[in-house]
């Protein structure tokens, strides 16, 4: 028989157990980098034969950035990139999801059908685009060359303004899938007796989504629009299998840019300096994030 | 409006829901399936007799990388789950039971780790494990995979520990058991399924990543992802070839995704909305 001090002591104990692996790990694989992230900005590194050469250089990897016009235009097409993908994909998830939860679409096919390109490689994505894409064999002329809008192959992939919002078609295609699944569930979660008692006060269908829908989804909307935000930050595999950042560099975004300096021009303070930049972005939103998060769990506590 | 032409609407957003989906999907399998010479006619010839498992052949030689790179990715995403796994599982049990000062704190700093862009941490890592000789190793990829993967796993297994009924725990601490006998005989146990979902989710995950994949390997743990990457890379792209290789590397994961999409949805989808 124990005593329920020695119990509790031993859980304490436990928990202290149990968590050491988890976040030795981490501290390896993320504290540390990102700490060293941040110590490499304010570094001038150069490669001296084997080894490295590091020697202070202040905010001058900042400095240059702000100089840098491809930095400035490259942080430019990032928000103009990430502000329309998040539009268009809460737009069409919202769409589809309100579809789905109508009894028509509760059909366990729908749900396989939103699970394909969720779960398709974002390497596989994008070779497909780039094949339906393709200026001369793709299905994408074929199809507009037989319905008669054009009669010459577009080039989709070739002029600056194009070839970035046809990457940004391709990422949407793949990322509304998954914020459908999170509105479908946040839908789920609203009670159906609101619905019932809006009904009962005479709402039609349209009063009955501003007024109880909407709100219902706000937490859910709130989230979904700060994950495809991160996620439309990060936007990297389309860019390097469709355009590798051409025509022109129209297509580098923040992301590209940094990997871009960083490992092709070895240039690795200013490659650093860049992703600090994203990780301010991010952060902010991640903290948006939680924000958003928080409201339930108090409500849960207290009810 | 009339509830019939609401059906109509909605069955018509449906279908076209459908095929915006699935069309590109099956193009990409079609167009695997089919010879270059069918595929560069105008229009496309799409004549069934034409098609070949000849693209398929083709990549899976063993000059071509597409097959170590499925093995790769395979022995990759393994590991990296099942790291994830017993080292996650531990610390969720903890945060979600075991009363630890912080673990809220905890908590959140682990879901802000989750927002972090890779190339944060991607250029420190580099620079290190490229001094201890750990990239382009399975092992350097497998830790650099648990940055992302460890935290996902903490979070969807915390959820569920905390459904657990605190009474078992109860039943079985007045039995005299300690708490680590209860979490290897209580709590385990009926936590199977949600820790093999979860397991499935972090290898969906892993099989996919290429953003580290690019950085941290060059000629031995080539990823699948990375070896379809180089043949869109060629000069002159075999669009055949390169389809087969997408669809040999997706069906593995979307078929774990369908099999499994009753877990996916409850776990990580519920999970992303509720804290």
């Amino acid at each position: 028989m124990q005593s329920s001090n020695d119990y509790n002591r031993n859980r304490y104990h436990l928990g202290l157990w149990f968590t050491a692996p988890a976040i030795i790990v981490l501290l390896i694989v993320l504290a540390y980098p990102i700490a060293a992230s941040l110590i490499l900005s304010f570094l001038r590194v150069r490669f001296a034969g084997q080894g490295l050469d590091f020697e202070f250089y202040g905010f001058t990897n900042y400095a240059d950035l702000l100089k840098n016009q491809l930095f400035r235009e490259a942080l430019f097409r990032s928000v103009y990139f990430t502000v329309v993908e998040v539009a268009g994909v809460i737009f069409l998830a919202l769409i589809a999801a309100l579809m789905l939860n109508h009894p028509l679409g509760r059909h366990a096919f729908f749900r396989v059908v939103l699970l394909v390109p969720w779960a398709l490689s974002p390497v596989a994505n994008a070779v497909l685009w780039k094949w339906i894409y393709n200026a001369n064999y793709g299905i994408l002329n074929q199809a507009i060359i037989g319905l008669g809008l054009t009669q010459e192959n577009i080039i989709w992939l070739g002029s600056p303004w194009l070839a970035l919002n046809m990457i940004l078609l391709a990422d949407v295609w793949k990322a509304v899938p998954f914020i459908a699944l999170l509105i479908l569930a946040g839908l789920q979660n609203i009670p159906s007796y609101l619905y019932k008692a809006a009904r009962l006060d005479g709402a039609n269908t349209w009063q009955q989504f501003v007024h109880v829908t909407l709100p219902g989804l706000k937490t859910t909307l709130v989230i979904s629009i700060v994950l495809q935000s991160i996620w439309a930050l990060k936007v990297f595999d389309l860019i390097y299998v469709l355009t590798k950042g051409s025509p022109a560099d129209s297509t580098v975004l923040l992301n590209y840019l940094s990997w871009r300096e960083t490992f092709s021009n070895l240039d690795v303070g200013y490659g650093a300096a860049i992703a600090n930049v994203l990780f301010v972005l991010m952060f902010m939103l991640a903290l948006v994030y939680i924000r958003a998060l928080r409201p339930r769990r108090i409500k849960a506590k207290d009810g | 409006m009339p509830r019939y032409l609401t059906r109509f609407f909605i069955r018509f957003g449906l279908a076209t829901f459908t095929l915006l989906s699935l069309g590109p999907v099956i193009w990409s399998v079609v167009t695997s399936l089919l010879p270059l010479s069918a595929l560069t006619s105008r229009p496309p010839d799409l004549n069934p007799l034409n098609i070949t498992l000849e693209n398929y052949s083709l990549v899976l030689d063993s000059s071509r990388g597409l097959f170590s790179g499925l093995i790769n990715s395979f022995i990759i995403a393994t590991f990296t789950s099942a790291v994830g796994l017993v080292v996650g599982s531990m610390a969720a049990y903890a945060l979600a039971r075991l009363n630890l000062p912080g673990s809220n704190k905890l908590l959140l700093m682990i879901l802000a780790t989750q927002m972090f862009p890779g190339i944060v941490i991607a250029i420190p890592l580099f620079l290190v494990m490229s001094r201890t000789h750990l990239v382009d190793t399975h092992f350097g990829l497998i830790a650099v995979y648990l940055s992302f993967i460890l935290p996902i796993v903490i979070w969807i297994l915390k959820g569920f520990f905390e459904s657990v009924p605190m009474e078992l725990e109860r039943a079985a601490a007045v039995d005299g058991a300690s708490p680590i006998q209860t979490f290897r005989y209580i709590v385990l146990p009926i936590s199977l399924p949600p820790l093999f979902a979860t397991g499935v989710f972090a290898f969906i995950e892993a099989w996919n990543e290429f953003f580290f994949a690019i950085i941290l390997t060059r000629i031995n743990v080539k990823t699948a992802s990375i070896a379809i990457a180089e043949f869109s890379g060629q000069y002159q792209t075999l669009y055949g070839q390169m389809l087969a290789s997408a669809v040999l590397a997706s069906v593995p994961v979307v078929a774990l995704a369908i099999i499994f999409r009753r877990f996916i949805l409850e776990g990580f989808v519920e999970g992303a909305i509720k804290a």
